[in-house]
């Protein structure tokens, strides 16, 4: 422990945590050094590539950005978060099915980034598609596959809300 | 980046106090997303950082009041660009916002921080200045009032003193003047602008009255553009006009090149999206 570190609580991924964090670790460090979840990961290290987005009281940030001590009190969520009801979910299932990457090392950042434009904008336009993700790199290219993706994620998305309403 | 003390103090007064040393070790830090970058450099190296984030609630806050929009120095940019208030009161706000880094930083990067940063690439301070906007200061003893126009000293630098905090922006309503601003980014779409214009116009008929026109990242601080805002008074805003207002716009300001391009390249683009700027607030309707 090194000097003024701090014990910080927080939720994560729906579980009630603690942990003690010197006060210049970012959020990246954190989940990685404390908690061992690796799926947002500092690439850039300038909150331009997406690598490292973390939903801190389900509001997108750069993980790389955020200060760790800043978390307390938050509830932080990560793409290691399992879908309700368990599995993959839409934006998931969408990517695999649209080989919306390659190496995949952007792809956790994209997954939430999606789930967060779906979730303010259910039904966006490649437009706003790429307007809303301007703030992702993706090394591979896979660009034209990850707006599909996205695409088809607000279809699967839809089919799900309607079902679940017949199912009322 | 090197261990620092993080204090969270639980009022602006206090945290101005806790700056009071005039110690450049002790910063303060409201969203942090520049602080991070510049610790991350190594340009910033605080022994102290005062978080900014437990002050008063109404530091977040976007109202109404006396004809004017008020932005709490902790609102974030995308409260900013989502508040019905602010498209109701100064759209030109809410375009530029949408247009501003990405939607992370958005989530957490502040009206405050951005405007005492003065890094001279960023969006809102060109904005806010051609609208006319002022700051309420906070420091150990009181506090005051200033104009955004004379906020910038230099690259980096403000008029703010190292215990005083930004808490207030007041922005005069737009009403039925028209705005806009317009950058240029020479690599990607959320990159840093080699240049941005903002643009405020009071109209009469299809004639500019009064112009406010600002430039920012090709100077090392935004900066009026008072004779290109002298040539578009009382005159119809045809091509002619338009280039004589650009020709001058780009005579009097201090270009400097950087990274986003040289000086005679901003030069030249200042020239032309000067009057694609007045030409987009002419044609929009706030």
């Amino acid at each position: 422990m090194s000097v003024g570190s701090k014990t910080i609580r927080f939720t994560l991924n729906g579980e009630a945590v603690g942990a003690e964090v010197p006060p210049h670790w970012n959020l990246v460090e954190l989940l990685q050094n404390r908690f061992g979840l690796y799926g947002a990961r500092e690439s850039c290290g300038q909150g331009l590539c997406g690598c490292c987005t973390a939903l801190v009281d389900g509001r997108a940030v750069s993980g790389c950005l955020y200060l760790a001590a800043l978390a307390d009190g938050t509830r932080v969520e990560t793409v290691e978060q399992p879908a309700a009801g368990g599995g993959l979910d839409a934006v998931q299932k969408a990517f695999i099915e649209c080989g919306a990457f390659q190496c995949g090392f952007c792809t956790p950042g994209f997954v939430l980034m999606s789930r967060k434009l779906l979730d303010e904008n259910p039904d966006p336009t490649e437009d706003d598609i790429r307007h809303y993700l301007s703030g992702n790199l993706c090394r591979c290219a896979t660009y034209p596959e990850i707006i599909e993706a996205v695409k088809l994620a607000a279809r699967l998305r839809k089919k799900r809300d309607a079902t679940a309403d017949k199912r009322r | 980046m090197i261990p620092f003390e993080l204090v969270e103090p639980r009022t602006l007064r206090e945290a101005a106090s806790l700056l009071a040393s005039g110690d450049p070790a002790v910063r303060p830090l409201a969203g942090g997303t520049a602080v991070m970058l510049m610790m991350k450099m190594g340009v910033l190296r605080p022994a102290r950082l005062v978080s900014l984030r437990a002050v008063e609630r109404r530091c977040s806050e976007i109202r109404e009041a006396d004809g004017e929009l008020r932005l709490g120095a902790m609102v974030t940019l995308s409260a900013l660009e989502r508040s019905p208030i602010v498209k109701n009161l100064a759209p030109v706000i809410v375009r530029a916002s949408r247009t501003l880094s990405n939607v992370r930083v958005r989530n957490v990067a502040t009206v405050g921080g951005h405007l005492a940063h003065a890094d001279p690439h960023m969006d809102l301070p060109p904005v806010l200045i051609a609208l006319g906007a002022s700051v309420t200061t906070v420091d150990p003893e009181g506090g005051r009032t200033i104009p955004l126009e004379t906020l910038y000293a230099g690259y980096l630098e403000t008029a703010l003193r190292s215990n005083e905090l930004i808490a207030e922006v007041s922005v005069p309503v737009q009403g039925v003047r028209r705005a806009a601003y317009l950058k240029c980014t020479t690599r990607s779409a959320d990159d840093w602008p080699a240049l941005g214009v903002a643009v405020v116009l009071d109209t009469e008929g299809d004639a500019v009255r009064e112009a406010r026109i600002v430039v920012s990242a090709a100077t090392d601080t935004p900066t009026r553009l008072s004779a290109a805002e002298e040539a578009l008074r009382g005159a119809r805003a045809d091509e002619k006009i338009l280039r004589r207002a650009g020709e001058a716009a780009a005579a009097a300001a201090n270009v400097v090149g950087d990274e986003h391009g040289s000086a005679a390249y901003k030069r030249e683009l200042l020239r032309v999206y000067l009057a694609r700027a007045v030409k987009q607030a002419l044609a929009s309707k706030g």
